[in-house]
């Protein structure tokens, strides 16, 4: 399984930028990651048959401050450009960010993807914070 | 078939609870019964094109046989004509022309088998961008189930903490203080190699004799307490 390998492999490896990893394949199959350049918000990994997902929950519709979730909304489409890698996302409930990868992307280049999704979800909810309850 | 369509109606029909499907088993099991289908009429059209291809290869050597064949005849003929065998001539001129007409309704036979062949691959290619198609629309759903699947655990801890109040602030403020206790421990660091970069400098200098003196033993302090003494 594609994501034993990749938690054991992320679990011996520390980035360019000394960025180091925790990583964990839950009983439902789930890869949890949590890098260490922002362990608040950890990276959920699954697969398709040809993509890895890497989806970061970002918070609850309901915690957007009552009336601001149009605004929210839209300074996410203007944001989603920015951060080309990841995308913002609504899943059910949840905001999400979120990237995905060809299954067949080397080892190094997911560990530095997960690096920047990780310091993406930092500055993403940095421009949203404000609206937040 | 539009997944995403599918998807989004059954959004807006208010399926958006974490763990409803989203997407109509239904419409997977279509999409992978197309797939399978496609695959099988391929497999078939490939085996009845190996069959045409060896009917064709077979009228083309024939064909080849009866253009040798002409041409050899007409050589005859030719002859003779030449030897004022008019007669003998007429009889390999009718050879010839039984010949040609074999030939050309062996070329009539192999432009219809390639005719075919055309259209077997026409329709293999149509098979395939069928089964791309639906492989791509497959891993949509698959997406958006791992998506949801990826999400869910997390949701329902967004769930249980009540989503209390300023959880993204604290939090994003506990990531920064420990980015920012992060960036002071290096920078403690570069001071401290810096520290003892210089004290490898020194420590050169004096091997060399130059800056500070050597280590001032006691020779040293006696020989100044002795100067005092004198003094």
């Amino acid at each position: 399984m594609i994501l034993d390998d990749l938690a054991f492999r992320l679990n011996e490896y520390s980035g360019e930028e000394g960025t180091t990893f925790d990583a964990l394949v839950t009983e439902r199959g789930i890869l949890e990651v949590v890098c260490s350049n922002n362990d608040e918000f950890p990276i959920h990994l699954t697969t398709t048959e040809t993509q890895l997902l890497s989806v970061t929950p970002l918070f609850a519709v309901a915690e957007v401050q009552p009336g601001k979730l149009d605004e929210l909304n839209r300074t996410f489409l203007q944001l989603s450009p920015a951060v080309p890698l990841s995308s913002v996302g609504l899943q059910g409930d949840t905001y999400i960010l979120f990237g995905s990868m060809a299954l067949s992307t080397r080892f190094e280049v997911v560990a530095h993807e997960l690096e920047v999704q990780a310091e993406n979800t930092i500055d993403v909810l940095e421009a949203v914070e404000h609206l937040l309850a | 078939m539009g997944v995403l369509r599918d998807m989004l109606t059954a959004l807006r029909g208010g399926a958006s609870e974490v763990g409803e499907a989203i997407v109509d088993a239904n419409a997977i099991r279509i999409l992978e019964q197309e797939i399978r289908d496609a695959e099988a009429a391929i497999g078939s059209a490939k085996q009845s094109l190996t069959r045409m291809k060896s009917s064709e290869i077979k009228l083309k050597r024939e064909m080849a046989t009866l253009d040798a064949d002409v041409a050899d005849y007409e050589q005859k003929a030719v002859a003779a004509l030449n030897a004022g065998e008019e007669a003998l001539a007429t009889e390999v001129a009718e050879r010839i022309a039984e010949l040609e007409s074999d030939r050309n309704d062996k070329g009539t036979e192999q432009a219809a088998l390639d005719a075919e062949i055309n259209k077997i691959h026409a329709m293999i290619k149509a098979r395939e961008r069928t089964i791309q198609k639906n492989k791509r629309e497959l891993d949509k759903v698959r997406t958006v189930q791992e998506l949801q699947r990826a999400t869910e655990s997390v949701s329902r801890n967004f769930a249980a903490t009540g989503s209390s109040s300023h959880r993204v602030s604290a939090a994003l403020e506990r990531v920064k203080a420990k980015q920012e206790n992060w960036q002071d421990r290096m920078q403690a660091g570069e001071w401290l190699e810096g520290e003892e970069a210089g004290d490898d400098i020194d420590a050169k200098l004096r091997a060399k004799g130059i800056g500070a003196s050597g280590s001032s033993g006691a020779n040293d302090v006696l020989a100044r307490l002795k100067a005092r003494q004198a003094g």
